[in-house]
């Protein structure tokens, strides 16, 4: 996949989201985010700050775009994005040679792929839910919805996680 | 020199990060929502034009059972109005017209959510037809919310349905009254705190609007008692279905209280 085909694509997969956002309402408990997905596909060349820089812009771009709380978003993804390198060394290749420049389930093996996102996205998901709701929610409602809503995003993350693969 | 570099990358990360998150929470602090509708009011006027048009076709497959709420409301209003009517004849000719405290101003709702922990309105109404940020909304069944901010021919309100959202209510029997807020699990489910535990709230009981602030005029029902449970030893909190099905919302009102800068005034000068 050359470089314009690759940026069309993110492009396509924030679109998606902006539509999730504003149109695919699952009721209080489950909050859907790609985020996640765009936080383990950042070239795994760059470094943790142009990380979060994205991330943030990526959080913030979401935010203002769709019906959110401006901020929520893009604390969640700066909260994700941080400790990516760490998770990535720790659950996909601990030695520091990354051959490939965009993760996917086919370069990391799947079960590792699947542990990765959904690590990153469980951290997502806490940061989201926690300032989404604390002092003003029971601990079991953002416990649930925090479950809820790290299961549901991590399956949706495989979707375009996939589609990457069989395009590249 | 390579682990000095290392060492000067770490602290610009951590440092990158404590900025971000700084950042990021200082705005959902104040309540960014509203300032994004300011800001970006030119990108909002697109999104209502088009949620505008979008509604319009959600409200065809729902018109039926619009059509028979406003009937009903209709009817329960030109009741009021017969007996409103024999009463001011008599009032009339020893008491001075004075201005109504609430004016009301209708809108249709072009855009909605009920699914998150801050939700809002978009009504079809603004500052060229006289709303202002800080009027409450309501319809015959409930308390929708507050104008948050305004562009000429749109306005944004946050929904009852919102974390940082309450009224005055009171029970209809006993007059007792305290904070009603949004449980933030079901659109229909409201919880009223602070009522004194020797108050007896039976399951059905009314709960209606207090009108102890300028936004919300009384007595406007907003739901019936579901349960109630003690809290803390000294007060209860009642559970309440509320009347209003904020997930088929069409058609509300905008409360203009006349009499507000009166009123602040005088508390401004007793402080």
């Amino acid at each position: 996949m050359n470089k314009l085909n690759e940026i069309l694509f993110f492009v396509m997969v924030f679109i998606l989201q902006l539509v999730i956002s504003d149109y695919l309402h699952l009721g209080p408990w489950i909050s859907l985010s790609l985020i996640p997905f765009f936080i383990v596909s950042i070239s795994l060349q760059r470094s943790p700050q142009a990380v979060m820089l994205i991330a943030f812009g990526l959080g913030i771009g979401l935010d203002i775009l769709s019906d959110g709380v401006v901020g929520l978003n893009a604390f969640a993804a700066v909260m994700a994005a941080a400790p990516r390198k760490f998770f990535y060394r720790l659950l996909v290749n601990s030695d520091r040679q990354d051959k490939t420049e965009i993760l996917t389930p086919r370069d990391a093996g799947f079960a590792k792929y699947l542990r990765y996102l959904g690590i990153i996205t469980a951290i997502y998901m806490a940061a989201y839910v926690l300032l989404d709701c604390v002092s003003f929610r029971p601990a079991g409602f953002m416990l649930l919805k925090f479950a809820a809503s790290t299961v549901a995003s991590t399956a949706l993350c495989l979707l375009p996680a996939f589609s990457l693969q069989h395009r590249n | 020199m390579k682990s000095r570099y290392g060492l000067f990358s770490a602290l610009t990360a951590i440092v990158l990060f404590i900025v971000l998150e700084t950042f990021s929470i200082v705005m959902v602090v104040k309540e960014g929502v509203v300032q994004r509708y300011k800001v970006l009011g030119a990108v909002r006027s697109v999104e209502s034009w088009f949620w505008e048009r979008t509604s319009k076709v959600s409200y065809y497959f729902n018109y039926k059972t619009e059509n028979e709420r406003l009937t009903a409301e209709n009817l329960q209003l030109r009741q009021q109005l017969s007996r409103y009517a024999a009463a001011q004849a008599e009032l009339d000719s020893v008491v001075r017209i004075v201005e109504p405290m609430y004016t009301f101003i209708g809108a249709t709702v072009i855009r909605n959510t009920v699914d998150r922990q801050h939700n809002f309105l978009i009504l079809d109404r603004g500052s060229a037809e006289g709303v202002e940020a800080g009027m409450g909304v309501v319809t015959s069944r409930g308390v929708i919310g507050i104008v948050g901010a305004v562009s000429r021919h749109y306005s944004y309100v946050k929904s009852l349905l919102g974390t940082d959202q309450s009224v005055s209510a009171k029970l209809a029997g006993s007059g007792a009254f305290g904070p009603m807020v949004w449980t933030g699990t079901s659109p229909d489910i409201a919880q009223l705190s602070q009522i004194p535990v020797h108050i007896q709230a039976a399951p059905g009981d009314t709960v209606l609007s207090s009108g102890y602030s300028t936004i919300y005029p009384p007595d406007i029902p907003l739901g019936g008692v579901v349960s109630s449970t003690v809290s803390q030893g000294s007060s209860q909190v009642i559970t309440v279905r509320l009347f209003e099905d904020f997930r088929s919302l069409r058609n509300v009102y905008v409360v203009k209280n006349n009499r507000k800068e009166e009123i602040e005034g005088l508390y401004e000068q007793a402080q």
